[in-house]
């Protein structure tokens, strides 16, 4: 029998360890996971602050306005109402619920747009102590007016996204996320209830940003990656590769074979491969050149991380196992399927990094914040995510793909712009849930790119050919032409 | 109690001092962003709760109280950020809330003055443990018993409303103190081999006690309480023996039945699955409603908080009684919230001491499991709000707004204080 004293030291020590867990519990909801919850479109917070007075204004580059408070008629719940001017840029503008949170831009600068930017202490103090609130800034978007109603001219109704951008700075020029949906009835407050149980129950998923958020198989465009892993292994892309379709490696691959989207049989090199889209001849390299490089180079070009995008933005996969260690994996991963999944914004990245020397962008919605006077308070210039590939792999890159547009025969033909050398690739994914995806990207001019694009149409019905042209409306509208 | 010359209390009467301002600025603060329905009553609140606190420290010079000088402040210092956070989640019910506090502070007078001998609560153990139970299945009664948010652990007389399992707490304690004390020795016998087994009639109270938890559980669907007098249970029963293997037997009755329970009736399947998966589906028509919104409240604290009035934790449904410390973390940070489990480890830690410095095994035993109470409860509500066990409606000791539990709590702390008085006149002053 031990003394109770003795009992008591030790009672009182696992109490205090209790106590210590429990602390750290409390620290890993305030301090660890703080960022993810205020991001949470259920938190209520952010809209709060905004009940009785005007939320800021969100414009786009031309200084558009997308969505503005006006006051409301007498005896609503709410002294403002939210106004929506571009159902286009449903999930980049969002909404702002104060029953159902905030989305997009709504969301990602709503402390901005409440008059409370994170860079002024003593105007969140004063709104908080002294009710004087400063007036709400203007948040700025990259949005060109003419690049987005072209883009969502293009896709029309169909399912998919279409993101532009310009490599030169990484804002985004036009984003396009199909099925939309109206930000107004979700923000207020006598129909947010009833639009947003319909959004939400929608299977087709209207509330997500197909642009940052959706998650695809790239298909044939992630042989610009693998093209890349190959010429920075010293591949040589003059050498002959013997394509014979259908094609096994060895009978250990069983009924398994890959096969040539156009049945072909003959020598390809790396340009013709890429004019025709090619899946042995990739498939082939991909197996040369090891699964451990294609998995770094698909990492490099930032598939498996997510985006550093001011908007909630989805990280993608190279495999369900992060690497690439099965023969019949590695050779399907190299033309693009496997178990790949990647964002339509990671496609258009991956366009602007190699028709800008191999140095990516980062990408932001937002350019500026003004304030009430339209003072610049601060420009969002995150500048270069880094230096992927070296700058002739992607000057051989971009002469490659500037020959799948335009060469005789070239798959991407679509994409052509008169009077513009434009470089670009089509993919076809083939996916669980029906026929397969389309997809284009691509940049021009070639040489000295100002825009890039990346187009996916959901189950399309002939694949990257239909995206190919999409692509090509929204260049032009981007360089003018 | 010994009537003595009045003795000065400079210790506590310092620390009542820092209790009057922590209330101060805390009123102020949280008026100060309300100031557009200010009411006169606000600022009357805080002078009359300082106008008690000093009465209390004046009864304690008056009567040459040798006790302990840190636990009135502590009690004091907690139940000043529960009328704080009264004031700032629900000013409604903020006079009722200070009415309960002056009750309490009655209740704590009474347990000062009245029993002129601690051993009394040792003579009439069976008369406790009867009286426990009697009130424990009291919300079973048909007309007395009142079912409130789906728990059937209320008593209620023409207005007033009453949860005895407050009070089973305190009889709890006092009757495993002295039963455990009169045969700790027959209970630590070895018998069949390795399994220290104590004689069977010795077993039935063990028995009973189980039972009678699974009936909270079961009947009055109070999962919080289940759990404490479990806990209270398991911890004396170590104190007294220092058998830990009596301890993990009684943890695995406690969660062999638990289970049985969640595969069995819906209330708990509900709580275990929305603690397990609390963000899963659309959160705002689920169960974990409640509990998503405590944490979305966590995650806007950061490292100092929003500032008092500063956030949103009247979006919690219920704050002021089950999430005061996700509201009252929201607004202080993380600092505030780590600061508030401080300040429960200093009056736990306090407790203790007196235990471990009494003179008799019986008043070890009480003063243990009277500071377990207070440590186990804080400790089993925090971890709920922060998602490290299922949320259970377990009151924040002194903070969260509620009659019986305040009443509970100051009867709890005068006992304490009685023991340390004690000890001060066995063994002189510490």
């Amino acid at each position: 029998m031990t003394p109770v004293a003795q009992n008591l030291r030790a009672l009182t020590l696992s109490l205090a360890l209790a106590f210590l867990v429990a602390s750290l519990g409390v620290g890993y909801w305030t301090l660890v996971a703080s960022e993810e919850l205020s991001h949470d479109p259920f938190n209520p917070r952010l809209v709060a602050a905004t009940r009785d007075r005007p939320r800021g204004n969100i414009v786009d580059a031309k200084g558009r306005v997308l969505a503005s408070s006006q006051p409301s008629p007498q005896g609503s719940a709410q002294r403002f109402r939210r106004v929506y001017a571009d159902r286009s840029l449903a999930q980049v503008v969002g909404y702002a619920s104060f029953t159902f949170g905030v989305s997009g831009a709504e969301g990602a600068y709503g402390e901005t747009l409440v008059g409370q930017d994170p860079g002024d202490p003593v105007g969140q103090w004063r709104a908080r102590y002294l009710g004087e609130h400063a007036p709400p800034a203007t948040v700025v978007l990259g949005i060109d007016p003419a690049v987005q109603q072209a883009a969502a001219t293009a896709l029309g109704a169909r399912r998919g996204a279409i993101v532009a951008l310009d490599p030169r700075t990484g804002a985004i020029l036009a984003s396009v996320s199909m099925p939309n949906f109206d930000s107004g009835l979700v923000s207020d407050p006598r129909t947010e209830e009833l639009s947003w149980q319909q959004l939400n129950g929608n299977k087709e998923r209207p509330l997500i940003n197909r642009v940052t958020q959706g998650l695809y198989p790239p298909g044939s465009v992630f042989k610009i990656i693998t093209g890349a892993a190959a010429l920075e292994s010293g591949f040589d892309p003059n050498a002959k590769v013997r394509v014979d379709d259908p094609w096994r490696a060895d009978p250990s691959w069983g009924a398994y074979a890959v096969r040539s989207a156009a049945k072909a049989h003959g020598d390809f090199d790396m340009a013709r491969a890429y004019q025709q889209s090619e899946n042995i001849y990739f498939a082939k390299v991909g197996l040369q050149i090891g699964g451990a490089k294609i998995a770094e180079y698909a990492q490099r070009f930032g598939i498996g991380s997510t985006p550093k995008v001011d908007l909630p933005a989805a990280a993608g996969q190279v495999s369900n196992s992060r690497a690439l260690d099965r023969p019949t994996l590695i050779a399907d991963t190299s033309f693009g399927q496997g178990e790949l999944l990647v964002s339509p914004l990671q496609m258009c990245l991956l366009a602007a990094a190699i028709g800008r020397s191999g140095v990516m962008p980062t990408p932001h919605y937002a350019v500026e914040v003004r304030d009430a006077q339209g003072h610049v308070v601060r420009s969002i210039t995150p500048g270069p995510s880094g230096q992927v590939v070296r700058p002739d792999t992607a000057q051989k890159l971009t002469q490659l793909l500037v020959g799948a547009v335009e060469a005789p025969g070239a798959f991407a033909f679509g994409a052509k712009i008169p009077g513009v050398s434009v470089a670009g690739k089509t993919g076809t994914a083939e996916n669980p849930a029906g026929s397969p995806h389309g997809w284009f990207i691509g940049f021009a001019p070639a040489n000295d790119p100002t825009v890039a694009v990346a187009v996916l149409i959901e189950n399309a019905t002939e694949g990257g050919v239909d995206a190919a042209p999409l692509g090509a409306a929204v260049m032009r509208a981007a360089l003018g032409k | 109690m010994i009537r003595m010359q009045p003795l000065r209390r400079f210790g506590e009467l310092r620390l009542l001092v820092l209790v009057a301002l922590l209330l101060v600025t805390g009123f102020v603060a949280v008026v100060a962003t309300e100031l557009a329905s200010f009411a006169p009553v606000q600022p009357v609140v805080p002078l009359l709760f300082i106008a008690l606190a000093v009465a209390l420290h004046l009864f304690l010079v008056t009567i040459g109280f040798r006790g302990d000088q840190l636990l009135l402040p502590l009690m004091l210092a907690l139940t000043a950020i529960g009328l704080i956070e009264v004031e700032r989640l629900a000013s409604n019910l903020l006079l009722q809330q200070l009415s309960w506090c002056v009750v309490a502070a009655g209740v704590f007078v009474v347990a000062i003055l009245v029993p002129r001998d601690l051993s009394v609560l040792a003579r009439y153990k069976y008369t406790w443990a009867l009286l426990g139970i009697a009130l424990l299945l009291s919300p079973l009664l048909p007309g007395l018993g009142r079912e409130i948010n789906g728990a059937r652990i209320w008593i209620g007389v023409g207005f007033a409303q009453f949860q005895p399992s407050e009070a089973v707490k305190v009889l709890l304690v006092i009757f495993f103190a002295s039963y455990l004390d009169e045969y700790r020795e027959v209970l630590t016998m070895k018998r069949l081999g390795p399994l220290p087994l104590p004689p069977v009639p010795y077993l039935l109270p063990i028995i009973l006690m189980w039972g009678m938890a699974m009936v909270v559980m079961v009947f009055e669907k109070d999962l919080g309480a289940t759990l404490i007098f479990f806990g209270i249970f398991l911890a004396m029963l170590y104190l007294a023996t220092g058998q830990t293997s009596y301890t993990l037997l009684g943890a695995l009755l406690l969660f062999g039945g638990a289970y049985l329970a969640y595969r069995s009736f819906g209330h708990v399947a509900v709580r275990v699955d929305t603690w397990l998966e609390p963000f899963a589906g659309d959160t705002r028509f689920s169960s974990g409603y409640q509990l998503v919104q405590g944490l979305f409240a966590l995650g806007n604290a950061g490292l100092l908080g929003a500032g008092l009035g500063g956030g949103l934790p009247e979006r919690i449904p219920v704050v002021w009684s089950d999430f005061v410390f996700d509201a009252f973390t929201e607004e202080t940070g993380f600092l505030g919230g780590a600061a508030l489990l401080a300040l429960y480890l200093v009056l736990v830690f306090r407790g203790m001491i007196i235990a471990l410095r009494a003179p008799t095994t019986f008043l070890q035993l009480l003063a243990g499991g009277l500071s377990f109470i207070i440590a186990f409860q804080t400790l089993v509500i925090v971890g709920g709000n922060a998602r490290l066990i299922p949320l259970t409606g377990v009151t924040l000791p002194f903070i969260a707004y509620g009659g019986s539990s305040l009443v509970a709590n100051f009867l709890i702390v005068a006992l304490l204080l009685r023991v340390s008085d004690v000890t001060a006149r066995v063994r002189g002053p510490a």
